[in-house]
């Protein structure tokens, strides 16, 4: 009985994993072919990786690209996972009625699609770049600044927070900690998991942000992997063979951050940390 | 407490280093406001941005104090930018020179006015392709260099062709209704059909109303023209009989173009001569291809040629706009041997008239089985029938696809057309 | 803002009266959400205001008048809007749920301690949310052509007879969306169940098990009101995003064929940088957007029961 179950568990995962894995697998083959076959849907891998490779380094500026991309999204993620947490802590720790307007407020600004704040948002960092052209437009500042606070991870951070055992904190309250204190050396030990979630989804919303700096980053020299990726497809005749090699690394970062933090998601961590 | 400021000034300071990093990039920036730079932007780097570098290398041997950045970005991303920009009147960040699709052309002069700079008398317009002029100019004011054609042809596969028992010869100036003939009895010998087509893109019946001097809006170019356009029911009804006959095959996206012609699936690609370098890409298909011209419309005044795409050059009015006028008509328009080089360097076909006689434009092609086929393409160019495209025609376009799927699933031709006439109306003021 | 903040924090001591503990800790309280709320304010709700401003306007580009309620008028008359928001409530109703059950089940397998693999998997179920959308929409409809692989499948094990049209057919265009999101977007999801489930007491599943409750009462018993606050979370946020859904449709079918993909970020973008621009209906469109996502909102907060969910 119990080997039928796991027979069944491990059959059904493999079915997702396989079902998932597939477009990734088929993107990889492909950077290893020629633009004729990738058209065609060719699922057999080639021979041209390196000369794909080398022709996307002759026709654009890979690296530069990745360093902008690394940047923005290094400083983001960082900057993100500190405002959001302490924020989604404070809404529900610090619990009010007035914060709880403010909260309901603050869910509002997900609603709105971005291509409608864009046109605005652009007005308001060309008076940005006459005060301030440090952080105006055509910065790579200019291209994080309206994605690190978003409405998004504050509630998904006071979720999270719902789940917290309101004990640790008086526990560590009696120990003497400030109430920053508390937040530090306890909730954010003890959330590793929400942490570690977070980090991957704002790394990856980040890395593949793509309509604001498009608007925004105008000189190529400040380029993102996503205009770059953008760009290559322009052509009436586009090399497939390029864009699939660009894609590939341009996916990796994302598929490494994940990698390594997946391993904090194990069973009964709270337990251990108790 | 100490570790969090810590890390804090740390995330402060990386905050601060990406911003100075950056500020470079602004001084850069301030500078192409300066007296000796302009910016370009355009897409297409194996084409647009290929010309634009030789143009600049031209330029270069005369005026080599002018610097000229080239920045490459896709055509929908251009779209965006220039919108988002111009709409909230920041000019900061915009480029000298920019290149816009002709069917979109009127749409940016006419939603933007003031933001462009004419440039009437700083070329000669009689040098160009009428067609060209008229798409480019608003109220007679010239505001866009005319640089590629989008004139169409008939690309055709010789071999099935040959297998049906037909020649080059017997597609030579043919209508819609012997295209059709052609078609069935190519399907019947080779099992191939005759062309394919994206349902979502209708640029087939654009270039079969073009080709009889019609578009989607009178001349007046504000004036919607579908439920008593003529020549707009007739290509309608072509469009149904090649899906009744089941000679056209639906893509649903540009791969999926390119790999049923280079994977041999359709006998013939009827569109615009910017396709010639994706249909040689299969280099195993050499020899087996010819260009033929488009055909016309039967019954009804309609040439032999017509046009999908194309694009010109335009000047923002933001400092540098001098330069940006001079550069661009001392190469796009009036460099002879510019041109010469557009056809051997990129395949791309100009629309400047006295190029035409240059050498390159006569050489003669193997791929297409010795056919001079750029001399061929801007032959047919100059007869393309200019037209007014007016500002919308990508919106009327939309409401089209779905009148078309009405009348392919069996609704009556006059009911379809009435109702798109209409929707079309009031959707557009 | 961060250092004021600390600041206030560091000179705070701890204090024996409870009733001064409590307007100390209000005022903590707000200076740790300041920050945030100062942020989302300045780039969120300005830019917001001045789209509300502007979907009262009308006209090409920068050529826009007032128009007071007519574009708010024109939404109920507009056949591609109302075309938009049917094919967007159909994803939503029978995607989002779909999508929602999927992820938890996945994660409540991959949360077993015992199963071997677990990083392969859970890696390889989230990798199409990472997967650049170029290259699976090439090879989605590369599966899903009229002679792609899925019908070849399905004709060699004679479930059809007939090539079913995935992307031509209005129909079938519609699920094969509702595949495509489903596809990419539920490994994104089970992040965050997989997050939450860590921080489930491990003890009180062991309590269960003692007292004889099966796998089946475990997961209904347990682990969805122990998960509730996030499966409300997710929820919310799927609504958010199929309400707001663009790449798949914009990648895959382009709103086609006909309309009988199109959604409304999709129009919306259209109206902007499709068309002639008309920035002052594209906001009004949005708006509606805002106002669906408000409604929906609403009412999962209430499904999921008391106000402390």
């Amino acid at each position: 009985m119990h080997k039928i179950k796991r027979t069944f568990i491990y059959s059904i995962l493999s079915i997702f994993a396989i079902i998932s894995i597939f477009p990734f697998i088929w993107m990889i083959v492909s950077a290893t072919n020629k633009s004729v076959d990738v058209t065609k849907g060719r699922l057999l891998p080639g021979t041209h990786l390196v000369e794909n490779f080398q022709n996307l380094l002759n026709t654009v500026d890979l690296v530069p690209a990745l360093v902008n991309s690394a940047i923005i999204t290094m400083a983001t993620t960082v900057l993100s996972l500190i405002i959001a947490s302490l924020a989604g802590y404070g809404f529900e720790i610090y619990r009010s009625k007035a914060k709880d307007v403010v909260f309901t407020i603050l869910l509002v600004s997900m609603m709105i699609p971005f291509a409608a704040l864009m046109i605005p948002l652009f007005r308001m960092f060309g008076t940005i770049s006459q005060i301030a052209p440090g952080i105006g437009i055509d910065t790579l500042t200019s291209a994080m600044l309206p994605s690190i606070t978003t409405a998004f991870l504050i509630f998904f951070f006071r979720q999270n927070t719902k789940m917290f055992p309101r004990e640790l904190l008086e526990a560590g309250r009696i120990d003497g900690l400030t109430e920053l204190g508390v937040f530090f050396r306890i909730f954010v030990p003890t959330m590793k998991t929400t942490y570690a979630a977070a980090a991957i989804i704002t790394f990856m919303a980040s890395w593949n942000n793509y309509l604001w700096p498009l608007v925004v980053l105008q000189s190529p020299e400040n380029h993102t992997i996503p205009l770059l990726i953008s760009n290559l497809g322009s052509s009436s005749s586009p090399d497939f063979g390029i864009i699939m090699t660009t894609i590939v690394i341009a996916t990796l970062p994302t598929a490494l951050i994940f990698f390594l933090l997946q391993r904090h998601f194990v069973a009964g961590m709270m337990g251990s940390v108790k | 407490m100490k570790k969090l400021l810590a890390l804090i000034m740390v995330c402060m300071l990386l905050l601060a280093a990406c911003s100075s990093g950056s500020s470079n990039g602004t001084e850069s920036e301030k500078g192409s406001a300066d007296a000796n730079e302009i910016t370009v932007w355009a897409w297409d780097p194996n084409f647009n941005i290929k010309a634009l570098e030789l143009a600049k290398e031209a330029y270069a041997s005369e005026n080599p104090d002018l610097k000229v950045n080239i920045i490459e970005n896709a055509q929908d991303d251009i779209v965006q930018k220039l919108n988002t920009s111009l709409s909230s009147g920041t000019t900061k960040g915009l480029p000298n020179i920019v290149l816009i699709e002709d069917y979109r052309a009127k749409s940016f002069l006419q939603a933007y006015p003031d933001m462009f700079h004419p440039l009437t008398g700083s070329f000669e317009t009689k040098d160009f392709v009428q067609y060209k002029v008229e798409a480019t100019s608003v109220d007679g004011e010239n505001y866009g260099l005319p640089f590629d054609t989008g004139a169409t042809g008939l690309y055709v596969r010789t071999d099935y062709l040959a297998e049906a028992g037909y020649t080059v010869e017997d597609l030579q100036n043919i209508d819609w209704k012997e295209y059709i003939e052609i078609g069935k009895k190519v399907k019947e010998a080779t099992g191939k059909r005759l062309l394919t087509y994206d349902p979502n893109d209708l640029g087939i019946l654009r270039t079969m109303i073009q080709s009889a001097g019609k578009w989607y809006v009178k001349e007046d170019g504000t004036t919607i023209d579908l439920a008593n356009n003529e020549a707009l029911k007739l290509s309608f009804k072509i469009y149904k009989e090649l899906v009744d006959n089941d000679l056209m095959n639906f893509h649903s996206d540009w791969n999926e173009f390119l790999a049923t012609f280079n994977g041999g699936e359709v006998a013939t690609v009827t569109t615009g001569n910017w396709i010639t370098p994706s249909i040689k890409a299969e280099a195993s298909q050499s020899g087996k291809w010819a260009v033929v011209p488009h055909p016309s419309l039967p019954g009804m005044e309609s040439v032999n040629a017509s046009n999908l795409g194309g694009a010109s050059w335009y000047v923002l009015d933001v400092p540098g706009k001098e330069n940006a006028v001079d550069f661009l008509t001392k190469t796009f328009g009036s460099n002879v041997d510019l041109y010469q080089k557009f056809v051997t360097e990129i395949g791309a076909i100009g629309t400047y008239i006295p190029a035409a006689e240059g050498e390159a434009y006569k050489t003669k092609d193997e791929f297409f089985g010795g056919q001079s086929i750029v001399s061929d393409f801007s032959k047919w160019a100059e007869e393309i029938p200019q037209v007014n495209y007016g500002m919308h025609t990508y919106a009327i376009e939309d409401i089209l696809v779905v009148a078309m799927q009405n009348y392919l699933a069996g609704q009556d031709l006059d009911k379809v057309l009435k109702e798109a006439q209409q929707q079309a109306e009031t959707q557009i003021k | 803002m961060l250092q004021a903040a600390t600041k206030q924090t560091i000179q705070q001591k701890p204090r024996k009266s409870n009733n001064k503990l409590r307007i100390k800790n209000g005022l903590i309280g707000w200076s740790f959400i300041t920050i945030a709320t100062l942020m989302i304010g300045l780039f969120y709700f300005y830019p917001m205001a001045q789209a509300l401003i502007l979907s009262f306007q009308s006209g090409a580009g920068s050529n826009l008048q007032f128009v007071g309620f007519d574009n708010y008028i024109r939404l109920f008359t507009d056949p591609t809007f109302i075309a938009a928001v049917k094919n967007t409530v159909t994803y939503l109703i029978i995607q989002v749920p779909i999508m929602i059950i999927l992820a938890l089940l996945i994660s409540v397998l991959l949360n077993d301690k015992k199963l071997k693999l677990k990083g392969f998997f859970r890696t390889a179920i989230f990798l199409p949310c990472i997967t650049s959308l170029v290259a699976y929409s090439v090879v989605f409809k590369y599966l899903f052509g009229s002679d792609g692989i899925i019908n070849q499948m399905l004709i060699n094990f004679s479930l059809i007879s007939e090539p079913i049209q995935w992307l031509t057919d209005p129909f079938w265009a519609k699920v094969t969306i509702i595949i495509a999101i489903t596809w990419r977007w539920t490994g994104y999801n089970m992040i965050f169940y997989l997050s939450a489930l860590q921080n489930v007491d491990n003890s009180i599943y062991e309590a269960a098990k003692i007292d004889g409750a099966n796998a089946f009462q475990q997961f209904f018993k347990i682990t969805i009101p122990m998960l509730k606050p996030i499966i409300l979370f997710t929820s919310i946020t799927s609504t958010i995003g199929t309400l707001q859904l663009f790449d798949e449709v914009m990648n895959i079918t382009k709103g086609g064929p006909g309309n009988a993909t199109l959604t409304i970020s999709q129009y919306i973008y259209n109206l902007s940088f499709k068309y002639t621009p008309d920035f002052g209906y594209a906001a009004t469109v949005s708006y509606a957007i805002v106002i669906m996502i408000v409604i929906f909102s609403i009412i999962q907060f209430k499904v999921a029961g008391d106000k402390n969910a």
